[in-house]
């Protein structure tokens, strides 16, 4: 009915869970995460034999290739994550026209959103692989996990995706992506792994809902 | 307060700026920062720290590392308080409190000593002799006296109060042990750009270079350590880590160690841990672990006074601790006379010299040098004093006896590689002859032994192995070669030997064993008693059983019993070690996953709204469900489940099911796959429709059931049991890239993209037609029971509407994008509001399944067939499919078989139990008589008594027989009839209104 | 222990899932027999060597692998995924 339609606000999968400010040690900050919210997620899987025609396709319409080994291919407005073999995420900065882009595809591709599916967080700071090795099974280290690259892995026995997304004057940038159901159990995790550093969260509401 | 009586008045590591007070059994002490425990209570003049296992004999510290065997203390008090603790590792703060343990009522005047009086009763194999009848004395009476008769530390008995947590490490090079070989490793490889991690357990570098007075290129060893450190530190991609002990070796590389984080604190500082657990994958790794010194058998070597001569030489030089007045030292070899010289160059008095090897001029002008009789070819028949060595008896090169007062007996006897990590991974120690020691055998791929560690025991060979094999895994991980630098120059060293296992004819205990409290007698009995290989060697006597593993004990052991068996020592056998090296603390290895932490615990996106609402939380597989909405005024689970269940079926009801699996399957073949994977078929289901669907797996038992919708001619939607979702993606997963890849089919979950609710009851469209926006139809006639079908709520956010009913209501599964769960549930409770609809939880939910005779997860545990449970016809004879074959076994479909029906309690007041088991009325219950059990029970507020789900043999042949539902683990005996599993509405009737 | 996944690279053993025997195949079809399902199902060798195994890589790609390794001191000397072979084990 029209008359509850205002109520229908969308809650993040952050909310009731994390507050911006300070956690852990006072002072300067270890690392800076920045809770990202109202992005536009969802899976692609090619066809058999269809990569080239999917890849065709999203290149035409978003100006992105879809990577065939676990990289992050970062777009404008769009980034294509591998997820597995013949199959991506495809990340929107808003979800603005996501769905018309996702029915586009749909003719190359099985597709099925998951905006909804994943907190997503933004990490960076002079510590961030100390707080990761604290879960992460995986050599992070500059030379060997280099920028674009991700990873579809566990931390403290929860599904992640993870990715090397730039470097920035405060160190490389990581994300980290984790099923919205475990976002409670991660973050006791993180937090307390990253309390002895000490860290900034914020919550970024720049990106807008479609 | 003390005034350290046995502290030098110069010299070694400590820092006299700081001092320290702590407290050992009640009395306060003072020591300095550097000291460990065991160095600040010889300080001190603390020579008793504690009682011994079995025969309560009081001891005293023995070696200075972490194979002490005596000087366990409970350090800390209240919820810290850790049993076990070696006085000779732990770090001394100020503050530490510890307390010696196994003594009663006081460490000085233990009543139990008189357990050495009635040692006969003790022996080897006491355990299996003298308890062994009758068996129910056992638990009654033997073990609660040989508990406190024997034994170690207390737990705290508390929650610890810190946090742990876990880290995972890579790197090229991982090097175990920071004495000279490992710090020369280190260097090497770090010099070349290697990623070096270099772990030792002590807490300041060096190894044995901060106990001994030796030199580096002509100059004290302490400037060489101060610059490699300096240099190492100042190496970016070397990593230094202290007090940190590598305790295991396992496959691929994986190295465990453990962090001791704020161990050498009075607590954690906060946002620390108190410790951390390592995994760290090296590509390879340089043990550097140094050698463990070997005491002798004799008489009294148990006394408090009698020390390992290298542990001498690390309280005399590191922590500036002379711990007697007067020495004896008892040599096999060289390295005991730097005892001496040490100890007469701190100003300490040595008596005497006993040399078990023949005489020597050059010893002897050494020993007259230091004012020292020499005993040639000597031996110490055995050691005096109760609480305190009081002197020794000597017997000569002639066999001539003295006696001699002293207060501190130095023993050498050479010393053992620590290469427990070679054997972790099957590795077997090499006896060396000429070396008198096990050296590494068959060292596990990708480890190299450096130093002392492979019998290599010179200062010169461990700086010589340590940059060889440093410079080896740099270039083997891939970094440029680097030319060689030229090895530092040492002070000379000799390093003869001649190792004396054990000294007979003493009187008194000689032990072999000290923590477990196994003598040599032990070792004689289990040979005459034919318990000869050493693995039953060490279970007969238990010798290298106890928290230390047999550091300082399994080679006199092997080497006794070798005399007994007139062999040799590698005849006899070997010793081979387990992780971990020694022991861990179970927090280091759980780090974060304890408490709320255990494992991660999934939250339905509506799961802040039911807490507001009061709901009581259930665990479901990994999530948790509001299990029922109590209200004010309620005091009991079934006041409020019955309250929910009436207000289902008499109006409505919500219930959230965002936790069921959901796995999105298009591609052209998804219809195919599911016609292979479900028992019955979906080529024909229309698009809009939903169908119950039920799998198999390949051995024809149940795996999993749920409803599966065509949203598209390609494009299937799946719902899978909550707790089963993650096996079934896995299934389904095997079944297409092993079985058929030829298909098209492409799988994801989006369990987690949808927020799910039950709208159940006769009010339940009414309800959802203010929430699904207008221009979707969904009366009877346009939205069917089955129809499955897009719509759109709250002015356009894209939705699902299923209806689909485990109630046996009207009822319907609305789904929304879950960042509008939150909403949708606060919607659908305002719109039905005029309804009074009522949240329910898992239970309610159970409740009206069992009322309609639904299988769910107790049903579906693994034991049963489809034709189990009523469904067999189901089965689609016109295709195969996953279990078809294997379902058709006659075991499976003989007519006796338990099969799915419901039951009743005759006498309707008579509460019902599931796991009852169901036998013939009169007869016995024994399992011969066993026909089923019962799987799922309920209490009904439409029929208000209980009732109950489950197999019977025959089942539905059997309709109004009676039988006993025979409980006898809850003294549950109840008369129940055998009746239709549907127990509400069977026509089905409300199903379609 | 480690896995090298050949979509992934390098991941601690946590991630994956155990099945078994990789080169079994399925009977399929309605043709097939009772006993050759049977032997499917149940019939496994046990070698003490080089052993071809099933494995999920779950907490990652989500893709089955055959490992290849031995038995006597789990080195891994091969994996493939499994997609690309017909062959199978039961479920």
């Amino acid at each position: 009915m029209a008359e509850t339609a205002t109520s229908w606000a969308p809650r993040s999968a952050w909310a009731g869970v994390v507050q911006a400010g300070q956690i852990g040690v006072a002072g300067a900050a270890g690392v800076t995460a920045t809770l990202l919210d109202g992005f536009g997620l969802a899976t692609l899987i090619a066809a058999p034999g269809g990569t080239l025609a999917l890849s065709q396709l999203v290149e035409s319409r978003i100006g992105i290739t879809l990577p065939t080994t676990p990289k992050i291919v970062p777009g404008a407005s769009h980034d294509a994550i591998w997820s597995g073999p013949d199959q991506w995420l495809l990340r929107a900065s808003t979800r603005e026209g996501f769905g018309s882009l996702l029915e586009a595809l749909s003719a190359q591709a099985a597709v099925s959103d998951q905006s909804d599916a994943r907190a997503a967080m933004r990490l960076t700071g002079p510590r961030v692989r100390d707080i990761l090795a604290k879960g992460v099974m995986l050599d992070l280290h500059p030379s060997t996990f280099v920028v674009g690259d991700t990873a579809l892995t566990s931390i403290a026995h929860i599904g992640v995706h993870l990715w090397r997304l730039a470097d920035g004057p405060d160190g490389s940038v990581f994300e980290i992506m984790v099923a919205r159901s475990m976002v409670g159990s991660f973050w006791s995790w993180f937090a307390a792994s990253a309390a002895e550093f000490g860290c900034q969260v914020s919550i970024d509401r720049s990106t807008g809902r479609g | 307060m003390s005034t350290q009586p046995f502290r030098l008045a110069s010299g070694g590591l400590i820092d006299r700026g700081q001092q320290l007070d702590f407290s050992f059994d009640g009395t306060s002490y003072r020591g300095y920062a550097g000291d460990t425990l065991a160095s600040a209570l010889l300080a001190n003049g603390v020579r008793l720290v504690g009682r011994s296992f079995k025969y309560h004999r009081p001891r005293g510290v023995l070696t200075a590392g972490p194979e002490e065997p005596n000087a366990l203390v409970e350090l800390r008090s209240g919820a810290r308080r850790e049993p076990n603790t070696r006085a000779t590792v732990v770090e001394l703060f100020g503050g530490l409190t510890a307390a010696s343990q196994n003594r009663w009522p006081s460490l000085a005047f233990d009543l139990l000593s008189i357990n050495g009086l009635v040692s006969p009763a003790l022996v080897a194999g006491f355990y299996y002799k003298t308890f062994m009848w009758p068996a129910s004395f056992w638990e009654k009476l033997y073990e609660p006296l040989i508990r406190r008769a024997a034994g170690l530390g207390r737990a705290a008995g508390a929650e610890d109060p810190d946090h742990y947590e876990k880290a995972f490490a890579f790197c090229d090079l991982l090097v175990i042990g920071g004495g000279p070989a490992g710090l020369a490793a280190a260097l090497a490889a770090g010099r070349s750009g290697a990623r070096v991690i270099l772990c030792d357990e002590d807490f300041r570098l060096g190894g044995r270079l901060l106990a001994e007075k030796r030199e580096i290129d002509g100059k004290p060893a302490s400037e060489w350590l101060a610059a490699t450190l300096a240099e190492l530190e100042s190496l970016p991609e070397v990593r230094i880590m202290p007090r940190t002990t590598v305790f295991g070796l396992y496959d691929h590389g994986i190295f465990g160690a453990v962090e001791r984080v704020a161990d050498h604190l009075p607590q954690p500082p906060a946002h620390q841990p108190r410790q951390r657990g390592w995994r760290i994958h090296a590509k390879r790794a340089i043990l550097a672990s140094g050698a463990l010194e070997r005491p002798i058998v004799f008489a009294g070597n148990d006394r408090p006074g009698v020390m390992l001569a290298g542990a001498v030489r690390s309280y005399v030089n590191r922590h500036g601790v002379l711990p007697g007045r007067e020495t004896v030292l008892f040599t096999a070899g060289d390295d005991g006379w730097r005892t001496a010289r040490d100890i007469a160059a701190a100003g300490g008095k040595v008596a005497a010299i006993v040399d078990s090897r023949p005489a020597d001029p050059a010893r002897k002008a050494l020993a007259d040098k230091l004012g020292a009789r020499l005993f040639a070819s000597g031996a110490v028949m055995g050691a005096r004093g109760g609480r305190q060595l009081s002197g020794v008896t000597i017997r000569d090169a002639s066999g001539a006896m003295s006696e001699l007062s002293c207060d501190l007996l130095a023993v050498s006897n050479g010393w053992n590689p620590t290469l427990h990590l070679t054997s972790h991974q099957n590795g077997k120690p090499a006896w060396d002859d000429g070396l008198q020691c096990f050296v590494p055998g068959t060292v596990p791929a990708g480890l190299a032994v450096a130093g002392s560690a492979a019998g290599r025991f010179t200062l010169a060979q461990a700086l010589e192995d340590g940059a060889t094999l440093g410079n080896e895994a740099a270039v083997e991980a891939g970094l440029a070669a680097r030319p060689a630098e030229p090895t530092p120059t040492t002070d000379p060293e000799t390093n003869g030997l001649s190792p004396v296992w054990r000294v007979s004819g003493g009187k008194g205990k000689a032990f072999v064993d000290y923590q477990n409290d196994v003598t040599d007698k032990d070792v004689e009995l289990a040979a005459r008693e034919g318990f000869r290989p050493v693995e039953h060697l060490k279970r007969y006597t238990t010798l290298g059983m106890a928290t230390d593993q047999g550091k300082t004990s399994n080679l006199s052991g092997l080497a006794i019993m070798a005399e007994q068996t007139a062999k040799t020592i590698p005849q006899t056998g070997t010793t081979t070690f387990r992780p971990p090296y020694t022991p861990v603390a179970i927090g280091a290895l759980a780090g974060h996953h304890r408490g709320r932490g255990f494992r991660p615990i999934r939250l339905a996106p509506t799961h802040d709204w039911s807490k507001e609402q009061g709901a009581v939380f259930v665990e479901a597989g990994p999530w948790l469900r509001a299990q029922y909405y109590p209200k004010p005024g309620e005091t009991d689970w079934l006041t409020t489940v019955n309250r929910e269940v009436k207000a289902v079926r008499a109006s409505v009801g919500l219930c959230d099911v965002s936790t069921l699996g959901k796995i999105d399957i298009q591609g052209a073949d998804a219809a195919e796959f599911l016609e292979r994977v479900y028992i019955n078929g979906w080529k024909a289901l229309p698009v809009g429709k939903a169908r119950y669907g039920l799998m198999l797996r390949e051995d024809g038992f149940v795996m999993d059931d749920g409803t599966t919708s065509r949203l598209g001619e390609t494009h299937f939607l799946m719902t899978t049991t909550t707790a089963n979702a993650g096996k079934v993606m896995q299934h389904l997963e095997f079944c297409h890239q092993v079985l058929w890849p030829e298909l098209d089919v492409r799988m994801v979950s989006v369990s987690e993209q949808w927020a799910q609710v039950a709208i159940a009851g006769p009010k339940a469209r009414e309800t959802l037609r203010d929430v699904i926006d207008p221009e979707y139809d969904i009366s009877n006639e346009a939205f069917p029971y089955l129809a499955a079908r897009p719509v759109t709520v709250g002015g356009g956010i894209p939705a699902r509407l299923f209806r689909i009913s485990f109630s046996g209501e009207l009822a319907y599964e609305l789904a929304v994008p879950a960042d509008y769960g939150d909403a949708m549930v606060r919607a659908l409770m305002q719109a039905g509001a005029p309804f009074g609809i009522t949240p329910y939880g898992t239970e309610a939910l159970g409740v009206m399944r069992i009322e309609k005779g639904h299988v769910a997860g107790n049903e579906l545990n693994g034991q049963t067939t489809a034709r189990d449970l009523g469904l067999g016809r189901m089965m689609s004879s016109k295709k195969d499919f996953v279990g078809r074959l294997m379902a058709g076994r006659q075991a499976l479909v003989e007519q006796d078989r338990p099969s799915f029906v419901g039951f009743k309690p005759v006498d309707p007041s008579q509460r019902l139990r599931a796991g009852a088991h169901f036998i013939g009325i009169g007869k016995p219950g024994v399992m011969e008589n066993d026909e089923g059990y019962m799987t799922s029970v309920a209490y009904s507020p439409h029929l208000n008594h209980w009732m109950g789900l489950g197999l019977i043999r025959g089942g539905a042949n059997r309709i109004g027989e009676r039988v006993r539902a025979y409980d006898p683990v809850r003294n549950g005996d109840v008369v129940v009839e055998i009746c239709s599993p549907v127990f509400v509405d069977p026509e089905g009737a409300r199903l379609h209104g | 222990m480690r896995i090298t996944c050949p979509h992934c690279g390098a991941r601690d053993a946590q991630e994956f899932s155990y099945l078994g025997a990789a080169d079994l195949q399925r009977p399929e079809g309605m043709a097939a027999s009772e006993a050759a399902m049977a032997d499917y199902v149940y019939q496994r060798d046990n070698p003490a060597g080089l052993h071809r195994e099933l494995w999920y890589h779950g907490a990652g790609c989500h893709a089955w692998l055959v490992v290849t390794r031995d038995t006597r001191n789990h080195a891994i000397t091969a994996v493939e995924p499994a997609k690309t072979r017909k062959a199978g084990a039961a479920a």
